[in-house]
């Protein structure tokens, strides 16, 4: 029987990858993902789950242990936040190269200076053109759904490829919240186990990640990208038999609420959607016409789903919380994609976005306000004052 | 928006660092039996915590489903505990408390004597002292709980018991029965709400 539990996101997490039956945990602790592999190291010493936990001896240490347990067959599990996920930089390409799914949790932290704890996705946002799928987790229960959702995904062969799955630190990872765990039976028939095309093996020698000539790297490099061509209709596939089996009602990759007749929207990934839904109620009982569009994968980029989503709105707010300094738009990633997105589309939504959230900073319901006020001024003028809004150290709307 | 109830409990790290947190997330559970919208967690923003430094845990119990979740710490608490009876002095406890709180501290003192401590004692509607340590006569030392994990060994075997009989009795915030359905050591929570001295100031 299914059954509701309070949990924060990491214990969230640790939860969906022991019934996910993974055989290989590597850890090293920094905050704030910390406490998933606290759990996960429980659950093994009191027999709970059969798998190796290693103690890595850094961020590369994690990633390199995951990538040879993943290529010889196992189901592996990673994590870190912050500084640490760019330590751990290097490895990221090798193993989406080699087509191994291992998957890794990042629960955002800033990255330095100076070392702050809050919430950013800077962090793994600066890691989103390695060859990772990426997506982020609204709540502790979210985040439990996406463990599984991307080990089917990245483990589908027609994908083989890693997953960086992704949930705001302290927010998610510490807040806890509902969540409701599914019977094993569920999991089993949601999630085969991982079958590895070419595992090393002793007795059937096979080579991974040797060196090679340029021209065979680019050979390399188009199967990585037609590999992602097809992860949207894979991602769809399980999101229909997950939503089957699990009760729930996730779309694959944009979520919308309060849009049916809305002139303005949010759009924005992660925790910070909580906060605006009730913002969004509040505006609303105002009278002002607005609602929100929530990512669920960055990586890969839903490019015709959120065109379609967002132009039937007069005009969008991105609500970034990571930075892309000196980038084309001045301000995050996100507005980026968003508006390459709809370079094609018919009708185009006036865009702009907001810098919110920046260093972990708690977004007010009364910012979310704020950002509408812009929004709507942009309707009236039929044009955006700026392509960036940094929320709280702006003159006026 | 509905109402709010926030409780700060301040406790000393890593020594009283679970029986802090039991103390808020006791109460968080114990008012979900009520079918009310709780939050218990860590202050976030000042930990990993060292041995003795203050630290604090936070509680929030509404009639309606609490909107702002993500606030790193209760703004604005009504209820004060204090696990350590020397964190009355030197520092502002009572921080961000609107006229009309409860204060309760673990001590074997008289309130008269704590209040000695507290410069804006005004802000109270009452004090309520507990001799928890006497009651329960131990600290339970675990880490499982902490950093958003799951703690493993159970609410209120130690001090916090008492504290929250003491709670209960102060404030009425939740029913001392929901309390006794969460808390490990019922009897020190009895004792805790029995022998409470409250003190009613304004």
């Amino acid at each position: 029987m299914a059954k509701e539990v309070t949990l924060s996101g990491c214990a969230a997490a640790a939860q969906a990858v022991k019934m996910a039956k993974v055989d290989v945990i590597c850890s090293y602790p920094i905050r704030p993902y910390t406490a998933a592999m606290m759990e996960l190291a429980k659950m093994v010493a009191n027999g709970e789950l059969d798998a190796e936990f290693i103690h890595g001896e850094g961020e590369h240490a994690q990633l390199s242990v995951c990538y040879g347990a993943s290529a010889a067959g196992a189901r592996t599990f990673t994590g870190s936040s912050g500084v640490g996920v760019t330590y751990a930089f290097e490895t990221y390409s090798p193993i989406s190269g080699a087509r191994l799914p291992v998957q890794m949790m990042i629960a955002d932290r800033t990255l330095d200076p100076p070392g702050d704890f809050g919430s950013e996705h800077t962090d793994a946002m600066s890691c989103r053109d390695q060859g990772w799928l990426m997506g982020w987790a609204e709540t502790p229960q979210e985040a439990f759904d996406n463990h599984l959702i991307n080990y089917r995904v990245g483990e589908d062969p027609r994908v083989m490829l890693p997953q960086f799955v992704c949930q705001d630190g302290y927010f998610v990872s510490h807040l806890p919240g509902k969540v409701t765990l599914p019977d094993q039976s569920q999991v089993d028939e949601f999630l085969p186990p991982y079958k590895p095309p070419h595992a090393l093996d002793t007795k059937k020698p096979v080579s991974h990640g040797p060196q090679i000539r340029p021209d065979q790297g680019v050979i390399m490099d188009l199967q990585r990208a037609q590999a992602f061509l097809d992860v949207p209709k894979v991602i769809r596939g399980a999101i229909d038999d997950f939503n089957r089996i699990f009760g729930r009602r996730y779309s694959p990759f944009v979520e919308e609420y309060q849009t049916d007749d809305a002139d303005v929207v949010f759009f924005i990934q992660g925790a910070h959607a909580l906060t605006a839904r009730h913002a969004i109620k509040h505006l609303r009982g105002k009278g002002l016409k607005i609602g929100l569009v929530k990512l669920r994968f960055v990586r890969p980029f839903p490019t015709e789903e959120v065109a379609e989503a967002l132009s039937k709105f007069k005009a969008v707010g991105v609500v970034e919380t990571s930075t892309s300094y000196g980038g084309a738009m001045r301000g995050g990633n996100l507005l980026h994609e968003v508006r390459a997105a709809l370079y094609d589309a018919p009708k185009r939504p006036l865009t702009t976005s907001f810098m919110a959230g920046m260093g972990g900073e708690v977004i007010p319901l009364q910012e979310f306000y704020w950002m509408a006020e812009v929004l709507a001024k942009a309707v009236k003028d039929g044009r955006v004052g700026k392509y960036v809004y940094w929320v709280g150290f702006e003159q006026a709307a | 928006m509905a109402h709010v109830h926030e409780i700060t409990v301040w406790t000393r790290g890593v020594v009283k660092d679970k029986e802090g947190r039991d103390v808020a997330n006791a109460l968080a559970k114990a008012a979900d039996k009520e079918g009310r919208f709780t939050q218990a967690f860590d202050n976030y923003v000042d930990l990993p915590d060292r041995v003795n430094v203050p630290v604090r845990k936070y509680a929030r119990i509404s009639d309606e489903e609490i909107e702002m979740r993500y606030d790193y710490e209760n703004e604005k608490p009504e209820v004060v505990v204090v696990v350590d009876a020397t964190m009355v002095k030197g520092m502002n406890i009572l921080r961000g408390m609107n006229k009309g709180g409860v204060l309760v501290v673990n001590t074997d003192r008289k309130p008269e004597d704590i209040l000695k401590f507290i410069p804006n004692k005004d802000l109270l509607k009452a004090i309520a002292c507990v001799d928890a340590d006497g009651i329960a006569g131990t600290a339970t030392v675990d880490f499982s709980g902490s950093e958003g994990g799951v703690d493993a060994v159970g609410l209120g075997a130690g001090i916090a018991a008492p504290l929250l009989g003491a709670v209960a009795r102060a404030t009425g915030l939740v029913k001392l029965e929901n309390l006794a359905a969460v808390v490990k050591n019922k009897e020190a929570l009895y004792r805790g709400h029995e022998q409470t001295v409250v003190q009613t100031i304004n």
